[in-house]
């Protein structure tokens, strides 16, 4: 805890001793930046298991098996939302709101009876709110970043009856880019970053790591 | 109700009362018929008291047929949130057939059900539901075991009395197992359900409730816990548009793995499987095809098993404590 304060503090350090430092014809930007945009989820694989009877044998043979199902969470489109508060030019912290819809697709097969293979759809919505520290380097027009924070995930099914609720992680890295030099400035951003969740649509009762880019408008004031 | 080796019209001349499985919840209950309703067969008051046949069959004493018995009562008092308790009074010398207000187990040679391994037969307050008295037989045509491992082409004892206790708690059959035709009966190839008509080989051991035995039990004794930690899913099995009698509903949690099922017994179609823990489940219809119909349903039904075993097309999410949207599963006939 004492080692990461420290390594907090010493980013502050450095953004208020580079806060000043702006590029040539560059008024100050404002301290707020709100941003929303696209994000793109990575899909995965949710997870396999058989139906199964036991056998009628004495000696323990394999199960039957009715029949066969492999689960896949899809890769998904959101949207998220994003308001920043700069400590100084280099230091943001920010508030995050995603969300996306994922579908969760089982695969049937092998039926015993011969069913016809079939894909067994489910959509869950995905709520996540969370928090990022974002580094930037530099405050010129073109802007590398560096973010990391975490959330609360909040993920329902179709039918709103089952809700699933855990924590989140992530940092990425992206870049900004910015169309004026004023006090207030648009710009656009795209970042990519790995998100650990305690909880993701699916049958394993696992953390999982998941890929995700994301691009969207950005307005500094 | 019977548990038979091989494929035999039950035994409806044994029950003291017109017993039916009912169209309820999952599994199928026993019930009986008051005016136009149903009513649920149980016992109304616990523990359930038991006299044990004073009479030995080779490879099982009274005692192990006793301690058997008393092992089969506390699996099905053991399934989770439910009440349930049972009492072993003593030996008797009486019969498991007599009638007397007394519930007996016991061995009885009768060689008139050759295909019958055991039976339960029931003497039910028609108002209430209540079970009055409930005795089981086991057919001491069969040769029986009661080792703790098994043995070799003899019928294990605990776990037939676990089949038959389940019929005396007011558990009817359930369909979730698989059969191939022999002869002019049926083989079980496997099956999940303690409850399935058709009883393992001689030698083999079955003597856990599953999944689907459990929800069948929670539905009569769960208590208020059972109710409010499990959900249930309703629907309606449609051919052509119309309802489907008779389909068989099988619900599978990818999560858990495990299989719950139950019947669409009314005309429209409809069927509720409950007991369900919350989740998602892949939900799969299939025509009544592995037993005599007659071994689940009422035999004024009509069933229609003329239809391809189908997935329905989304996955069911069970709520806590509630149930599901209504389904339809579309099916197509063969």
């Amino acid at each position: 805890m004492n080692r990461a304060l420290a390594v907090l503090a010493a980013v502050l350090l450095v953004s208020t001793s580079a806060s000043a430092q702006t590029y040539p014809g560059s008024t100050t930007p404002g301290r707020i930046e709100i941003s929303g945009g696209v994000v793109w989820i990575g899909g995965y694989e949710a997870g396999s298991r058989d139906a199964t009877e036991s056998a009628n044998s004495s000696t323990g043979g394999a199960p039957l098996t009715l029949f066969t199902t492999s689960s896949r969470v899809s890769s998904a489109t959101g949207f998220d939302a994003r308001v920043a508060y700069f400590f100084g030019s280099r230091v943001a912290a920010e508030g995050l709101f995603q969300f996306s819809q994922p579908q969760l697709r089982v695969k049937t097969g092998d039926d015993f009876e011969s069913a016809t293979a079939a894909t067994v759809v489910g959509t869950v919505s995905s709520y996540l709110f969370g928090g990022s520290l974002v580094y930037h380097f530099g405050s010129g027009r073109v802007v590398p970043f560096v973010h990391g924070g975490g959330g609360y995930l909040r993920m329902l099914d179709e039918d709103n009856a089952d809700v699933t609720t855990g924590s989140e992680a992530h940092g990425g890295g992206g870049v900004k880019i910015w169309f004026g030099t004023g006090k207030s400035r648009l710009g656009v951003r795209a970042d990519a970053q790995v998100s650990s969740r305690s909880k993701t649509p699916g049958f394993e009762d696992k953390r999982r790591m998941l890929g995700t880019v994301g691009a969207g408008v950005l307005y500094r004031f | 109700m019977t548990r038979r080796r091989l494929g035999a019209v039950v035994a409806g001349a044994l029950l003291a009362a017109a017993v039916f499985s009912t169209d309820t919840l999952a599994y199928l209950k026993l019930g009986t018929r008051q005016g136009g309703q149903l009513i649920t067969l149980k016992f109304n008051t616990l523990p359930v008291r038991y006299f044990v046949t004073n009479r030995d069959v080779p490879g099982v004493t009274a005692s192990q047929l006793r301690d058997a018995a008393g092992r089969a009562f506390a699996s099905w008092a053991g399934v989770p949130n439910v009440r349930l308790s049972s009492e072993f009074v003593g030996f008797t010398g009486a019969n498991p057939l007599s009638g007397d207000g007394a519930n007996v187990l016991g061995f009885v040679t009768r060689t008139d059900l050759d295909r019958v391994l055991g039976s339960t037969s029931f003497t039910v307050d028609t108002v209430t539901g209540g079970i009055v008295e409930s005795d089981i037989f086991f057919n001491s045509l069969f040769s029986w075991s009661a080792a703790s491992a098994g043995e070799p082409g003899r019928q294990d004892i605990e776990s037939i009395a676990l089949h038959e206790i389940g019929h005396m708690l007011g558990l009817g059959h359930s369909m979730v197992g698989e059969t191939e035709l022999v002869g002019t009966g049926r083989r079980v190839l496997g099956a999940e359900a303690i409850m399935f008509p058709i009883a393992f080989s001689a030698g083999v051991l079955n003597r856990v409730p599953r999944a689907d035995d459990m929800a069948g039990m929670g539905d009569i004794y769960g208590t208020e816990t059972f109710r409010s930690s499990t959900g249930s899913i309703a629907g309606r099995v449609t051919k052509n548009g119309t309802g489907v009698v008779g389909a068989h509903l099988v619900a599978f949690s990818p999560a858990t793995g495990k299989l719950v099922a139950g019947f669409s017994l009314s005309q429209d179609g409809s069927f509720v499987i409950g007991g369900l823990e919350p989740g998602a489940f892949v939900l799969r219809a299939e025509p009544l095809d592995d037993g005599d119909a007659s071994s689940f349903i009422e035999s004024s039904v009509t069933i229609d098993a003329d239809f391809k075993p189908a997935f329905y097309e989304r996955l069911v999410t069970v709520p806590r404590g509630g149930t599901s949207r209504s389904v339809e599963i579309k099916v197509i006939p063969k």
